[in-house]
């Protein structure tokens, strides 16, 4: 079955409208494009959506209650809710370096979840 | 230092720079590289960057730097670089009135300061719009927040703002915090848009709304608020070309949180306690080429002269009000303006006194597709260039080598033709 | 079970100044207020304006408390520290016809014993208020501003650190008469006076009917009002009123400066069902803004800068015009329940009167005895932003936390803030901490103080985060943590 998708692209500001077909793992690019990272951006977005995760974890004994994390790399869509949940039931004691690693291969995906800040005690 | 009758701490500084968040940053790490060696940022939060620690999403330095990075990430890199400089940072001081011969008055803990600087440089950044700017009626319940305060409690103080939430205001804060509180739990009810358009980055309409389905009311505006105590509901209504309420078109929507994302205000009342001129357009003072306000020795840069789609233009222009503050500023007395015209909202810089290779940031009225861009001095195009698309949301920028002959008496006028 | 000598039902400023004039004497006192903070209901919300006693009939309570009350504010002004300013204010005339009504106020103002009236023309108040034209205007300058919440907070704390116990967040459920006692039902806990003071408000019938069946019925009436940026304060040097409308008993909507700076153009005057519906309106912010063009027709639109509502208690219904006395009085019916009924404006000035009147009364049934250890303490010492740096200096030499600033729209510091969470009566809301000190009343509403204030609260007082609220029992905060 043939699936046509609009999908917005989300590399540059100017944010263009791309018209693909996919059929199973079958990706043609019909139109809407204005560069050619547009073209990349569209099949991951069509085969294997993925996002790059930012959100916070606990933080014991440190100056501020809180570190913010992102993940090491996009995490695919279908993923984000548990990554989210893994997220929510750590906790790091500080001090924290920015660019720690809090979470090993967080919710099976091979991805670290890392701290963005640095925290003192 | 020494104190003396009215016990003031006095200080000396090449470049005193108020704010220390990117903009401070960027500013005092350029100064002290073209030649300033006393460089003091003033700040009266116990951190620095600003308001970037607790923008922990990922955007940044994309245009600057070629990599994708976080709101704190952001900071750390200029303040690292910053501190290996040895520029002087005051913490948790806040700057209580500046004169025209560049002497600051600030209060920290240690007591009152006299700061004397050859030159200052502004960058206080800006406040958020609230609920009072667009006067929404209704009862006073708690539950409305900026959406940066939300922010700020969510990201920073570990503390949640509400479980079902509406946000008004489709600008890239709103749209990040609707996926923010989506990853919190919250049920995050629609984010109401006057617009036509959504006034944030269509990237940010994706990833933070389409991702999460979170509805985007367009054409609609908040028309009452409802609660005694905490917040009970929001009315929501559609509004026709001229923003009227089309009357039948309201719709109650219950829910304990309102977010308002509602744009910035430019700080200055430091800027307008000395009587530097401001732009009633930007909000911020009118500025010439070097990003000095009509107050020799005076300069500006961030979200205080101007409110920046992203932290890298921001940034990279506040570098270049940092290197003028440390050169020797350029006589004012003779200046030719530049005029926003039809189509555009705002141009910065303002003025011109120095002819050269200058830089311009304009902010366009109405998004338009394909619209042509043109510069005029005293009826000769100095400039058209045809723009792919052109919307309120980004800055569009250019730069013009502007003779010795236009600046002596011709005013610029900017225009857009769609 | 607590037993108490006097029971005073309302922390609003008529409740306030009687638990104030009662702290005089050995004499154990209780106020219930069902809000978070007293001066949380009709106090909170009206014009602050210190009348000059012209608008209310000769022999009426309703003038003799206003003229007895404006005499004592300014000294109490003094002696509490909450600031006032005798502006003096216009009525003005537009046309002959309306001349007419300025001599029956001059008339009326006479009578009741206000000094300085006198009727000026139009050339003359355009020098001392360039943007107000008019015919003639009757100028009243024993008329002046205060705010009614400041005055309110000296009252009541000055009470409490008196001994007067304030009891916040406590609503009256029930009362029975128990032999020469009251049995009160509340729901923080039980207790017993011998006398209560009925300065409930809105709700003053409710209180009356837990006891008998009421001989009144209050007409709800709303007022809504916008206030200026103080950007614009120079619009007005004075209050400027219409004269008079005809019907609702009200004053009209008129023009004051407040102590801060702003201007109000208010009130509207609107019979409600509810008293509880406080809010604003889209169509009456239009209409306020356009009947006070019709005073000052260079008002600039984006001046407006906020909303907000407030209700009057009115014992006469719309059809009646409106206007009633203030009954004031022991009920026959139940003896030792003194009951204030239709204390609406001027309320706000006749408070000090009322509570001598009350205090009166109160003497009849017990003996009161004058403290000789009676204190008095200045609510509003000068803030740290009017301070000369000389001042700033050596107070932040003293105690650290007055060199950091919290709310940075008015300059107020962290000693300010902890000053305002420590205040005698506990009331530790976000609004408490702004009707103190000022922080959140700026440009940024809050924006930036807030966070500050917040961890403030947490660090040190140690209140639990969902416990923080905005200014009522319910308007809570937040919804707990997000780890």
């Amino acid at each position: 079955m043939t699936d046509e998708k609009k999908i917005t692209c989300i590399v540059c500001p100017i944010g263009c409208k791309i018209l693909v077909k996919i059929d199973g793992k079958h990706f043609e690019l019909v139109d809407g494009n204005k560069c050619k990272r547009g073209i990349d951006y569209a099949i991951s977005e069509a085969l294997d959506p993925r996002r790059m995760l930012t959100s916070s974890v606990l933080v014991k004994n440190g100056e501020w209650p809180l570190v913010s994390v992102k993940s090491s790399k996009p995490v695919p869509k279908n993923k984000i809710v548990s990554v989210l949940n893994e997220i929510k039931k750590a906790s790091v004691n500080a001090p924290v370096k920015s660019g720690q690693v809090v979470l090993n291969n967080v919710a099976d995906t091979k991805i670290d979840i890392v701290a963005t800040k640095s925290i003192k005690k | 230092m020494v104190e003396h009758g009215r016990k003031m701490i006095n200080l000396n500084a090449d470049v005193a720079i108020i704010g220390g968040g990117p903009a401070g940053l960027a500013a005092a790490i350029s100064a002290h590289e073209n030649g300033a060696k006393n460089v003091i940022v003033l700040d009266r939060n116990s951190w620095l960057g600003g308001i970037l620690p607790q923008c922990i999403h990922d955007g940044f330095g994309v245009e600057e730097t070629g990599t994708s990075m976080t709101g704190p990430e952001y900071a750390e890199m200029y303040i690292k670089a910053a501190r290996k400089k040895g520029i002087n940072f005051m913490n948790e001081t806040m700057v209580l009135q500046f004169d025209k011969n560049r002497k600051i008055i600030a209060v920290n803990k240690k007591g009152l300061h006299e700061i004397k600087a050859k030159s200052i440089v502004l960058a206080m950044g800006c406040r958020e719009k609230t609920r009072w700017n667009i006067m929404i009626p209704g009862d006073r319940p708690s539950g409305i927040y900026t959406a940066g305060v939300a922010q700020a409690f969510i990201n920073l103080y570990n503390i949640m703002v509400g479980k079902n939430v509406v946000i008004l205001g489709s600008g890239d804060v709103g749209l990040i915090m609707a996926r923010r509180l989506k990853f919190e739990g919250a049920n995050v009810l629609g984010v109401v848009e006057i617009l036509p358009y959504a006034s944030g980055l269509p990237r940010n309409v994706v990833q933070c709304l389409d991702d999460y389905d979170i509805p985007l009311y367009l054409n609609h505006t908040v028309t009452y608020v409802k609660g005694k105590e905490r917040l009970e509901s929001v009315t929501i209504a559609q509004v026709d070309e001229k923003m009227n309420i089309i009357p039948g078109t309201e719709r109650e929507i219950k829910c304990d949180t309102l977010l308002l994302s509602l744009g910035l205000i430019p700080e200055n009342e430091l800027s307008k306690n000395v009587k530097i001129e401001l732009d009633d357009l930007t909000g911020g003072p009118i500025i010439n080429q070097s990003f000095e306000t009509s107050l020799s020795g005076v300069f500006a840069c961030g979200n205080c002269l101007q409110v920046y789609d992203t932290v890298d233009t921001l940034s990279m222009d506040a570098k270049v009000a940092g290197e003028n503050a440390a050169k020797k500023s350029v006589k004012q007395n003779k200046f030719i303006n530049v005029k926003a015209g039809k189509g555009i909202r705002y141009v910065v810089p303002q003025r011109i006194n120095e002819p050269g290779k200058i830089h311009f940031t304009l902010r366009v009225e109405k998004p338009c597709e394909s619209p042509t861009l043109h510069v005029i001095s005293d009826g000769i195009e100095l400039l058209k260039k045809k723009l792919p698309w052109a919307n309120p949301a980004n800055t569009v920028e250019f730069d013009i080598d502007i003779s010795a002959e236009v600046v002596k008496y011709k005013d610029l006028e900017v225009i857009l033709d769609d | 079970m607590k037993n108490f000598h006097v029971a005073i039902i309302g922390g609003g400023v008529i409740g306030s100044a009687i638990a104030w004039e009662l702290s005089k004497y050995k004499v154990n006192t209780v106020v219930f207020e069902m809000g978070s903070d007293v001066a949380s209901g009709m106090t909170k919300a009206n014009s602050g304006v210190i009348h000059s006693g012209i608008n209310s009939a000769t022999d009426s309570l309703k003038a003799r408390f206003c003229v007895e009350g404006n005499k004592m504010l300014q000294s109490l002004s003094k002696q509490l520290g909450f600031p006032l300013k005798m502006v003096g204010k216009y009525v003005i005339a537009k046309n002959e016809e309306e001349t007419k009504e300025l001599e029956r106020l001059i008339k009326i103002g006479e009578d009741n014993e206000v000094p300085g009236l006198e009727i000026k023309d139009g050339s003359e108040v355009k020098r001392k208020e360039p943007n107000v034209p008019c015919y003639k205007a009757l100028w009243v300058p024993t008329a002046g501003i205060m705010q009614p919440y400041e005055f309110t907070i000296a009252l009541a704390e000055n009470a409490a650190i008196n001994n007067v116990n304030f009891l916040l967040e406590t609503k009256v459920k029930n009362i029975q008469k128990k032999g020469d006692n009251f049995l009160i039902k509340t729901n923080k806990g039980e207790f017993q006076s011998q006398i209560i003071v009925n300065a409930a408000g809105l709700n003053c019938g409710e209180i009356v009917s837990m006891l008998e069946e009421p001989d009144f019925n209050v007409y709800p009436c709303r007022g809504e009002y916008l206030v200026l940026d103080k950007n614009y304060s120079n619009l007005i040097n004075s209050m400027i009123y219409p004269v008079p409308p005809k019907e609702l008993g009200v004053l009209g909507v008129h023009i004051t400066p407040t102590i801060e700076g702003n201007i109000l153009l208010g009130p509207s005057a609107e019979f409600i069902d509810d008293a509880e519906e406080k809010r604003t309106t889209k169509e009456m912010m239009k209409t306020l803004f356009n009947e006070a063009k019709e005073i000052i027709p260079t008002l600039p639109e984006k001046a407006v800068i906020n909303a907000y509502s407030g209700i009057r208690c009115k014992l006469a219904s719309p059809k009646e015009g409106g206007w009633a006395d203030y009954r004031i009085e022991e009920s026959k019916q139940t003896p030792g329940l003194i009951n204030l009924l239709g204390i609406e404006s001027p309320g706000l000035t006749g408070a000090p009167a009322i509570a001598k009147e009350i205090t009166r009364m109160i003497s009849k049934s017990i003996e009161l005895k004058t403290k000789t250890d009676f204190k008095t303490r200045k609510i509003i010492k000068k803030r740290f932003a009017e301070m000369t740096a000389k001042e700033q200096s050596d107070l932040i030499k003293k105690d650290e936390r007055y060199g950091r600033i919290v709310c940075r729209c008015e300059h107020i510091t962290e000693a300010e803030i902890i000053q305002a969470l420590s205040n005698p009566i506990g009331a530790q809301t976000l609004s408490s901490v702004k009707y103190r000190c000022r922080a959140g009343m700026g440009r940024c509403q809050g924006g930036f103080c807030t966070q500050h204030i917040v961890r403030i609260m947490e660090e040190q007082f140690k209140i639990d985060v969902n416990k923080m609220k905005l200014k009522s029992p319910d308007s809570n905060l937040f919804d707990g943590r997000t780890r």
